[in-house]
């Protein structure tokens, strides 16, 4: 008697779950079969993927194996067990994950919360590194997989996954897992390479992560394509500046700063490093002013300001003694 | 009547599987800011603080290590990560998500056995 009662409740439950539904797939494949056919240039594609199967516990060490290889890095799992692995959780976190690439020289960018962008991804010929609740909320089942095609006409996406090769698997299922993952995925990127459906933001996001190991040429690259792509970021024109400023290229910052100030004359930040590389070159005068203009609109990094200003000023008096 | 006293017996167990399994949404009310955004507003303000906050590279990688990592690859592992990823590291490394393959309790086969046919769980990639 128990039994059923037990067997009643789960059945009822399921079916409340499944109401919970995959709303992505339902739509993605809607305007599949109503010929609206989204951004995907193909109903079904396969990339020629690396295959790293992994042992217990080390689809993490696996997976950013098999993207870093993909995009042309030489290394294996092993060698990234030390990179991202932490022995006392038995598996890999996702910052760690992030951050692995870098060292190498790749970007890891996290694609919008879309399964339409995953797939659009996949489309410009890029692997997807996904994370996954395979289980449930309550006991959750965590799981790093590749994304590595789909194919519309049969509702699936085919991932390496585990000890799978070319794991299909329902578009909805997927869905269903991915979200209770939040949804995370990411690419990698050389520097200088957007990704498709690109968002500033993330894309920015990617770019800090990668300023803390990359070399100052490549971290350049990537500023200069950003800015290219959307010239109107405030964030970005500054980070432009400031990459061109950590190469000694005053001349370069000093530009990129104005543009920033001609579109934003209020931006604090950008007076006051463009004060910084006019004090590089000499031109006291001109940098008194705009460091003058930085402390009079101030905000958040007010000392910094008042920092510049104080030492172009002692420069002043030091040139005049 | 032996079906309302089914119901009845159940009901517990019936609201315990319900309430485990499902995290409903309640449809978004329209141009009203609600609680839900605000606290993303104010989750953005608090990793801000929290990036300020002081804490050492070496801390987080002393974590790692504690952790069973190797003590180099702490020390590279953590060069190359943002102020923001630091400090959530600092903050959440036993309780942030580890991806780990597949491992199982038990006790739950059953369960996402079915759940698995049903697609919502893919805990066993081959059915």
């Amino acid at each position: 008697m128990k039994m059923r009662h037990a067997i009643f409740a789960l059945l009822i439950s399921m079916s409340l779950i499944a109401c919970a539904g995959a709303p992505q797939s339902k739509a993605l494949l809607n305007s599949y079969t109503s010929q609206n056919l989204l951004s995907l240039n193909s109903t079904a594609v396969v990339l020629d993927v690396p295959f790293n199967p992994q042992q217990d516990y080390q689809c993490g060490p696996a997976a950013i194996a098999t993207v870093l290889q993909f995009s042309g890095v030489q290394t294996s799992t092993h060698e990234m067990i030390d990179a991202v692995y932490v022995p006392a959780r038995q598996g890999s976190l996702q910052v760690e994950m992030l951050a692995a690439p870098r060292q190498y020289d790749r970007l890891s960018y996290v694609i919008q919360p879309s399964l339409e962008v995953l797939l659009a991804q996949i489309d410009a010929g890029k692997p997807v590194l996904v994370m996954q609740n395979l289980g449930i909320s309550t006991f959750p089942q965590w799981h790093y997989a590749v994304a590595i095609g789909y194919d519309l006409n049969e509702k699936e996406i085919i991932l390496h996954s585990g000890l799978i090769e070319q794991y299909r698997l329902k578009l909805s299922t997927f869905e269903r897992t991915w979200a209770r993952a939040d949804h995370w995925g990411v690419v990698l990127l050389t520097p200088g390479e957007l990704p498709v459906a690109a968002n500033e933001l993330a894309y920015l996001e990617s770019l800090v992560g990668y300023e803390t190991v990359g070399s100052g040429d490549l971290v350049l690259q990537a500023y200069i394509k950003g800015v290219e792509r959307w010239p109107n970021n405030e964030t970005l024109g500054i980070g432009l500046g400031n990459a061109y400023f950590s190469q000694s290229r005053y001349g370069e910052s000093i530009k990129a700063y104005e543009k920033v100030i001609d579109a934003y004359p209020n931006s604090a930040a950008a007076h006051n490093n463009l004060a910084q590389s006019l004090l590089q070159l000499g031109r006291l005068d001109d940098a008194a002013n705009h460091a003058r203009l930085a402390v009079n609109i101030g905000g958040q990094f007010q000392a910094h300001y008042v920092d510049t200003l104080n030492s172009i000023l002692a420069k002043a008096t030091e040139g005049k003694q | 009547m032996k079906m309302i006293t089914m119901l009845k017996k159940s009901l517990p167990s019936l609201l315990i599987v319900v309430f485990s399994f499902c995290a409903l949404q309640a449809p978004a009310m329209a141009s009203v800011v609600t609680t839900e955004q605000l606290m993303a507003e104010q989750r953005i303000e608090q990793q801000r603080e929290a990036a300020h906050a002081f804490f050492s590279r070496q801390d987080v990688q002393a974590q790692l290590v504690a952790r069973g990592v190797d003590v180099k690859a702490a020390q590279s592992r953590i060069a190359s990560m943002s102020a923001a990823e630091l400090s959530t590291l600092n903050q959440q490394i036993d309780t942030m998500p580890a991806g780990e393959g597949l491992g199982l309790v038990i006790g739950l086969l059953v369960i996402f056995m079915l759940l698995d046919i049903a697609g919502v769980t893919d805990i066993f990639p081959g059915i």
